[in-house]
């Protein structure tokens, strides 16, 4: 473009200025193009604009006296207790755990040439048991036991959080010890939790509402430390053993009952755990619908999780 | 490039059909023509067509994207990206929020969180001044270019400041006179506005009259408590019985109750919250004390040295990353692991459900990766403070020393010594950290801070 502008120099009335003029204009050209062209506040992912006349309605609606509740269903609500179990099994080859990456307070954190390995796919050589899966009944009816008072020990020792997932009632006060030689910190996400353990000592949480889905607990001092906590009002969890296997007694029957499945490593939306398994209505959010008769041991047997399931 | 030329010759053929219809033509006698590959013909094309060109692109690039809107509020991207929201899950997000805390013009707020809605009108709003003369508009005359007018942290100055500005978004505040998992009080954010945060790009707004410094205050709650209301009801869709498509209820029960009544009472809480600091005993020993701090802060009981270095210049832990930016590291965690995942899968082997189900994963991974490069500021590490410096963020006074030890650093690394500390010992780690800054060599007497490089 540039080279052709230099035979227009003769074509023009005015001689050698105009093409130069030119030069500078289209370089200005450029210029403003470059910054237009991105356009203002390009690259970022605007969102959609809020509906005002339905904002103003809705606000409206909140605002009168009513309240306006929508009616929701009433849910069935059966009598007696029942009991739910079963056994996860990972069906692909989980490998060789990795070593972490162990470079802080060494002389007990790695003594005597000790290692210490990720563990956030824990699959029982001999029964190709899958540990620490998470799974808890959502929005329970009834509970039948009280929430426990006595404390529930989470100890640290050698650098490591003994308990890789823990479950914990809220309002239920747990132990968080330290049993190593040094000082370590115990920072709970989501809670606000994050205290000064010193060496051989504990201190008591208690979790004031439930968490949902699990949440990470961490180390600051020692950042390959993690673990999992779940915090559930009604206490219908269990985070699923060595073998795999998993037992939550106590649950109300007669009713439908919803339970939602996680794993650390799942590739589901947000760790959620969804099994093909059409009789349980198993959804895309780990969920699966189930409903106990009075007095019954329901033994959902061995729920495999295929190998596509969980990150590599 | 090629859209570039695009774009030029959009321009080219605007100015020549209005040239044309102006009936101006070339010198040669011709209307303005392109070559024969349709591109720009400059031998025939004259310098004012040029000059029209540039004005008309300056304009555009001068006054902005043409008209001016109202200023609009930020949908939390990568919260909404996170849960894998759809558009019109988005959108209800943005109603509901308009109809409960309107727009950053005309601010409301539900009875419920105790906001006063004077002094939100006086923060809120473009910068003007009222019939007797009165400022408002204050937040964005002061705040807004870098907390930006959501609360986001994300203002256009942001991306060049270290520390961001915070994210008032999660309703999560470091220096305050409460428990750690407590809100801050009034007078808390009071006073960061008054004295600033030494050290960081957080200036002393103390020239301003206390009724303004109330009023901003009033104003970093509300966007404060807005933004929780927000995150909460985008995690409430995981929540939802139904699969997809979900919409959440949008009645009282719900939407106040459930949802807004949690975040507000926090907030009013927070009043009551305030921590119990014993008084350090009048005749204490202060060599003695700061000995006492020494060994604390170099044991294993207070562990301080784990961060902040055997130095104290806080260099102990350098890799680590505050809860804010946590968030987004995470998130370009996930997806990259996505899409390392997704790359080693092939459509070819897979069922239509499948390749329908794998191409959804992909869009979500692209468009999260989109959300990240423009909604968010790249993740930054925390360095521990330097105690060598004499320079605090929440304060300099004992007390202050005193709330940061004992309830740590709500959203940062540093834990909370609070229970594990007993209270004179934290008095003692409190008095060895103010020496610090005059340490020379382990002997004090340096009459003044140096330094902390001259000094090593």
């Amino acid at each position: 473009m540039m080279t052709t502008s230099r035979s227009t120099v003769g074509g023009c009335h005015s001689g050698l200025k105009r093409p130069i003029a030119a030069h500078c204009l289209i370089f200005v050209i450029c210029l403003a193009v470059g910054v237009a062209a991105p356009g203002c506040g390009a690259g970022s992912v605007a969102g959609p604009a809020p509906d005002f006349e339905a904002a103003l309605v809705l606000r409206e609606k909140l605002a009168s006296a009513t309240g306006a509740t929508e009616a929701g269903e009433e849910k069935p609500q059966g009598t007696g207790w029942a009991t739910l179990k079963g056994r996860f099994i990972f069906a692909g080859a989980p490998g060789d755990a990795k070593p972490l990456i162990v470079d802080k307070d060494t002389e007990v954190c790695s003594k005597g040439g000790m290692k210490l390995y990720d563990r956030s796919l824990m699959v029982d050589a001999s029964t190709k048991g899958l540990a620490n899966v998470v799974l808890f009944l959502r929005n329970s009816s009834r509970v039948k036991e009280p929430v426990p008072t006595d404390a529930l020990v989470f100890d640290q020792k050698n650098c490591e959080f003994l308990t890789p997932v823990f479950a914990a009632r809220v309002g239920q006060p747990i132990d968080v010890k330290n049993s190593d030689p040094i000082g370590h910190n115990t920072n709970i996400s989501g809670t606000s939790f994050n205290q000064l353990i010193p060496a051989g000592e504990s201190t008591v949480f208690t979790a004031g509402r439930e968490t949902g889905l699990p949440v990470t607990v961490t180390c600051n001092i020692h950042p390959w430390m993690k673990a999992y906590a779940v915090f559930r009002e009604d206490g219908y969890v269990a985070v699923s053993a060595p073998d795999g296997s998993f037992t939550i007694p106590n649950l109300p029957a007669g009713e439908p009952l919803e339970f939602q499945v996680w794993h650390e490593r799942s590739t589901g939306r947000s760790g959620a755990i969804s099994l093909d398994q059409p009789e349980l209505k198993w959804n895309a959010k780990g969920r699966f619908k189930i409903q106990l008769e009075e007095d019954e041991v329901r033994d959902l047997g061995t729920l495999e999780v295929p190998a596509d399931a969980i990150s590599g | 490039m090629k859209m570039l030329v695009r774009t030029l010759d959009m321009e080219y053929e605007t100015v020549s059909a209005f040239a044309a219809q102006a009936g101006f033509k070339t010198p040669s006698g011709d209307l303005i023509r392109r070559d024969t590959r349709g591109h720009l013909s400059s031998g025939l094309f004259p310098v004012w067509v040029l000059g029209g060109v540039a004005v008309f692109l300056l304009l555009l690039t001068t006054t902005g994207c043409g008209k001016t809107a109202a200023a609009s509020y930020r949908l939390n991207m990568v919260e909404s990206a996170k849960q894998r929201l759809k558009p019109e899950q988005e959108q209800q997000v943005a109603t509901i929020l308009a109809a409960l805390f309107g727009t950053p013009d005309e601010p409301i707020a539900p009875s419920e969180c105790g906001l006063d809605a004077a002094k939100l009108h006086l923060a809120a709003g473009p910068v003007r001044s009222d019939i007797v003369g009165r400022k408002n508009g204050l937040y964005r005359e002061h705040c807004a270019h870098c907390h930006g007018v959501t609360g986001d942290g994300m203002g256009p100055t942001a991306a060049f400041l270290n520390p961001y500005p915070r994210d008032y978004r999660p309703g999560v505040f470091k220096f305050k006179s409460t428990e750690r998992a407590d809100k801050p009080t009034h007078a808390d954010l009071v006073m960061v506005l008054r004295n600033g945060l030494a050290g960081s790009s957080m200036p002393s707004f103390a020239l301003l009259s206390d009724a303004k410094i109330d009023a901003l205050s009033e104003y970093v709650k509300y966007l404060s408590i807005r933004g929780e209301v927000e995150l909460a009801l985008m995690r409430a869709f995981f929540e939802l019985d139904d699969e997809d498509q979900g919409r959440l209820p949008e009645d009282r029960e719900f939407l106040i109750e459930e949802i807004v009544l949690p975040v507000a009472e926090a907030w009013q809480a927070a009043e009551d919250a305030l921590i119990d600091v014993p008084e350090m005993a009048a005749d204490i020993d202060m060599a003695a004390s700061i000995a006492k701090g020494k060994e604390l802060f170099y044991g294993n009981k207070a562990n301080c040295v784990k961060c902040h270095g055997v130095t104290g210049l806080g260099d102990g832990q350098v890799n680590d990353y505050d809860d804010w930016n946590k968030v987004v590291l995470q998130a370009h965690k996930t997806v990259q692991g996505g899409l390392e995942q997704a790359g080693e899968a092939s459509t070819w082997d897979m069922d239509a459900d499948e390749a329908d189900e794998h191409r959804a994963e992909l869009a979500w991974l692209d468009r999260f990766q989109k959300v990240l490069d423009g909604n968010a500021l790249p993740p930054r590490t925390i360095r521990p403070r330097n105690l060598r410096q004499g320079i605090y963020r929440g304060g300099m006074r004992p007390l202050d020393l005193y709330y940061r030890i004992h309830a740590g650093i709500n959203g940062a690394p540093m834990p909370a010594a609070k229970g594990t500390v007993p209270p004179e010992d934290i008095w003692h780690i409190v008095n060895y950290i103010r020496s610090l800054p005059y340490d020379f060599n382990g002997t004090l007497g340096v009459d003044k801070p140096m330094v902390a490089r001259d000094r090593l």
